[in-house]
């Protein structure tokens, strides 16, 4: 599923000619990665809510001027991080808030047990190393987590539109990705070794 | 050096785990893709060229308290610069045309009906509103007296 820049440019000179089709389709395929942006700076629900809707807002006025349609994936991301920006920014004049997703983490665990009856043994343990995978992301550095949030959009974005989502240099990304995932893993050990000293943590029935 | 396909694998777990905990909520993209009909067609847009909340500028310190934000937007022989003052029921819009001239300017908010906000710019080009919805607005401008000139949109922002 990688990004197909020729799609993108005929949808968005399509959408800029008015056909509400292709303007579907557009939103369809890059609404991972404008919410993985501003997920990626850290923003409550609330807030990307209101980043997300304001990029896709400003983009139905702005379609006849991107001077890429190619690019409007790159342009949505720049978009996202700007508006993701001012947010961080307005908001650090109030009380900061502890960011919710680790709350929302938990009420996946209150429902899980049900849910692993139904589920077939594999999809239970697929599951819990998903959790874990998540938890051990989210302790991860602010910059890696802005990297890899975004780089978890699906459908996966390229280099071009994680660039503009970060405003850093396309040609970083590979290193910074490689010792963000490298750091990862050290958290995922790290956390297996403790669950070998901790072995109710997995309840077997 | 860790092996590529190894990163590739953990991304995609990445991506999986991402998509069962941080999904686009659903209603977002609905709306996303309703805003299509909401667009102006017939309006000239004026584009945010400045945020004080985003772009750095000795200026806006000077001008305004760290408080207000500052805001920009330009279009073909038309600025239009808002400052937002206060915050939640308190919050406030003062504007200025430049050049200076008469408009009638209305806030608009996402899904085609207006929010109720109006606002009369006078002969100096200077407009205020108050009682802002929360959310992205957009200020449509109908310049000159009454129905007679043309019309201009803002880019949308968020308050």
């Amino acid at each position: 599923m990688t990004v197909d820049p020729d799609q993108a440019g005929v949808l968005a000179r399509a959408a800029a000619g008015g056909d509400p089709a292709s303007w579907k389709a557009l939103v369809e395929r890059f609404s991972g990665l404008v919410w993985s942006v501003a997920r990626g700076y850290r923003l409550s629900p609330a807030d990307a809510a209101d980043v997300f809707q304001t990029t896709w807002l400003r983009l139905t006025e702005n379609l006849g001027r991107i001077e890429n349609p190619e690019r409007v994936g790159a342009w949505l991301a720049t978009t996202a991080r700007r508006e993701s920006l001012r947010t961080v920014r307005a908001s650090a004049r109030v009380i900061p808030t502890d960011d919710d997703s680790v709350l929302d983490l938990g009420q996946v665990d209150d429902r899980s047990p049900e849910q692993s009856v139904l589920d077939s043994e594999q999809a239970a343990l697929d599951v819990a190393a998903a959790r874990r995978l998540w938890g051990a992301f989210r302790e991860l550095s602010a910059r890696c987590q802005e990297l890899l949030r975004i780089l978890m959009a699906t459908p996966p974005p390229n280099y071009l539109e994680v660039a503009s989502a970060l405003d850093m240099p396309v040609g970083s990304i590979g290193p910074t990705r490689a010792r963000c995932l490298q750091r990862l893993r050290g958290k995922l050990t790290d956390e297996v070794s403790g669950a070998v000293l901790r072995p109710h943590a997995h309840k077997r029935a | 050096m860790r092996d590529e396909p190894d990163d590739t694998e953990l991304e995609e777990e990445l991506r999986l785990a991402a998509a069962r905990f941080d999904p686009v909520p659903p209603g977002l993209i609905l709306a996303a893709v309703d805003a299509f009909t909401w667009r102006t067609i017939d309006a000239e847009l004026a584009e945010l060229v400045f945020d004080s909340l985003i772009d750095h500028d000795d200026l806006a310190v000077v001008r305004g308290s760290p408080q207000d934000r500052m805001l920009s937007f330009q279009a073909s022989g038309l600025t239009i610069e808002v400052e937002i003052t206060g915050t939640g029921a308190s919050r406030r819009l003062i504007g200025q045309l430049v050049p200076p001239q008469p408009a009638s300017v209305a806030v608009q908010a996402p899904g085609g009906g207006p929010s109720g906000v109006r606002a009369l710019a006078d002969e100096l080009g200077r407009f205020s509103a108050d009682s802002l919805p929360a959310g992205p607005v957009s200020l449509h401008c109908r310049l000159g007296a009454e129905t007679a000139g043309h019309s201009v949109v803002t880019d949308w922002i968020s308050m």
